[in-house]
């Protein structure tokens, strides 16, 4: 078992390759490392030079990446499916949260700022072919969903090589082998196949003006999600698909998938057929 | 002179009929060519070829016939066994989506790729 762990996207990131060690699972591992750094030159947004800060800053891209397209068409079928309760366009909500650089930089730090009037979220977003468009006023935030992409993707480059596992940050994308996965400390699941994502308010939090925030916003009011349970993993398909079901079901939506939720008691739940 | 020429041409005639005379007899029209043996044989060696080769041509004439009956007969199996193939792969197919179907009414597709157990993690997930 091979194990390369770097951090990218922000995040820790984690790769585990069953190959015998040499030189082609190496330069495989390699080309996995490359390809969080391309990923994350497409869709960071602490970036400025990266492709979705320039959309940001200019409302329009006119030839996007085929990744930075695919990324946002998912996204927004993800806000159709899940009645808006994902939502890419809260970059102002987070941003208005105090999240506005690296979490590193953010979590240190008790920020004191005045406090701004709720994001909007929710508005326009058009793809057409390889052009974006945002409606005046909108930006996207990519985080959470690209880091799932770039699981997704950087576990396909690395499946010829043989059974594997990509970590980014808690967004977890298998293809071969089975895996266990440690979900709480209790709970470990055994992957095959598709991806697991989690999703709360136990990390990436951080005090404003005295009060606890976070970084899931809920579209609907604009701020961080209040009210919810202190985190839900979610197995899906693809670790995309898992990070949109797990943020779907953290604030309150329906999810008909395999998940535990660590409700806001602290009570441990299996549903979606996990027992 | 004139009785000198006479019996020049007189002598010339006499060695010119001799000659055609001998000529005439030297190739004895009186007897008649004999068959030459070499040539019997190869008639005969001939006529013995062509006989095997008919032998031989219906040999080959009846194995082929056998070899037809036997391509027809083995083209005939080999399509019973794929049609026999392609049945029981339709009928495998059938069962598998109807197992899917079952399947898919009971759990997510994604619950047949996950189950809890009890073994140390590799890694573990946490709030991305």
């Amino acid at each position: 078992m091979l194990r390369r762990a770097f951090t990218a996207m922000g995040t820790d990131i984690e790769v585990l390759l069953d190959a015998d060690p040499g030189e082609r699972a190496e330069r495989a591992l390699d080309r996995a490392e490359a390809e969080f750094e391309r990923l994350e030159q497409v869709m960071s947004r602490f970036r400025d030079d990266s492709e979705l800060s320039r959309l940001n800053r200019e409302g329009s891209i006119a030839e996007a990446s085929p990744d930075l397209v695919r990324v946002v068409e998912l996204s927004l079928e993800a806000r159709d499916a899940t009645e808006g309760r994902f939502d890419p366009t809260v970059h102002d909500a987070v941003v208005a949260a105090g999240y506005d650089r690296t979490f590193d930089a953010v979590a240190p730090a008790t920020i004191a700022d005045p406090v701004e009037a709720p994001a909007r979220c929710g508005g326009a977003v058009h793809v057409t072919g390889p052009t974006i468009e945002l409606e005046p006023g909108i930006r996207l935030d990519l985080g959470g969903i690209g880091k799932g992409y770039a699981a997704d993707r950087v576990a396909e480059l690395l499946a010829v090589a043989g059974p594997c596992l990509v970590n980014a940050g808690g967004d977890i994308a298998v293809r071969g082998g089975s895996w266990p996965v440690g979900v709480t400390d209790e709970i470990t699941l055994e992957l095959t196949r598709g991806g697991l994502a989690t999703s709360g308010r136990d990390r990436r939090r951080w005090l404003r003006n005295g009060e606890e925030q976070h970084h899931l916003i809920d579209p609907a009011t604009g701020l961080p999600a209040a009210g919810t349970p202190i985190r839900v993993t979610v197995v899906a398909d693809s670790a995309a698909a898992a990070e949109v079901a797990a943020k779907t079901a953290f604030l309150g939506g329906t999810v008909d998938l395999p998940q535990v939720v660590v409700t806001a008691e602290g009570t441990t739940v299996l549903a979606g057929g996990l027992a | 002179m004139t009785d000198t020429s006479h019996r020049l041409y007189a002598v010339v005639i006499a060695v010119v009929v001799f000659f055609l005379s001998w000529a005439a007899v030297a190739a004895k029209p009186w007897a008649t060519a004999k068959p030459d043996p070499r040539l019997a044989a190869l008639a005969q060696r001939e006529q013995r070829l062509r006989y095997d080769a008919k032998l031989v041509q219906q040999v080959v004439d009846n194995r082929m016939v056998a070899y037809r009956m036997a391509l027809k007969a083995r083209k005939a199996q080999i399509a019973s066994i794929k049609a026999q193939a392609a049945a029981a792969q339709a009928r495998a197919l059938q069962v598998s989506q109807s197992t899917a179907q079952a399947s898919q009414s009971s759990q997510s597709p994604a619950a047949s790729s996950v189950r809890v157990v009890n073994l140390p993690p590799l890694t573990i997930t946490r709030t991305s």
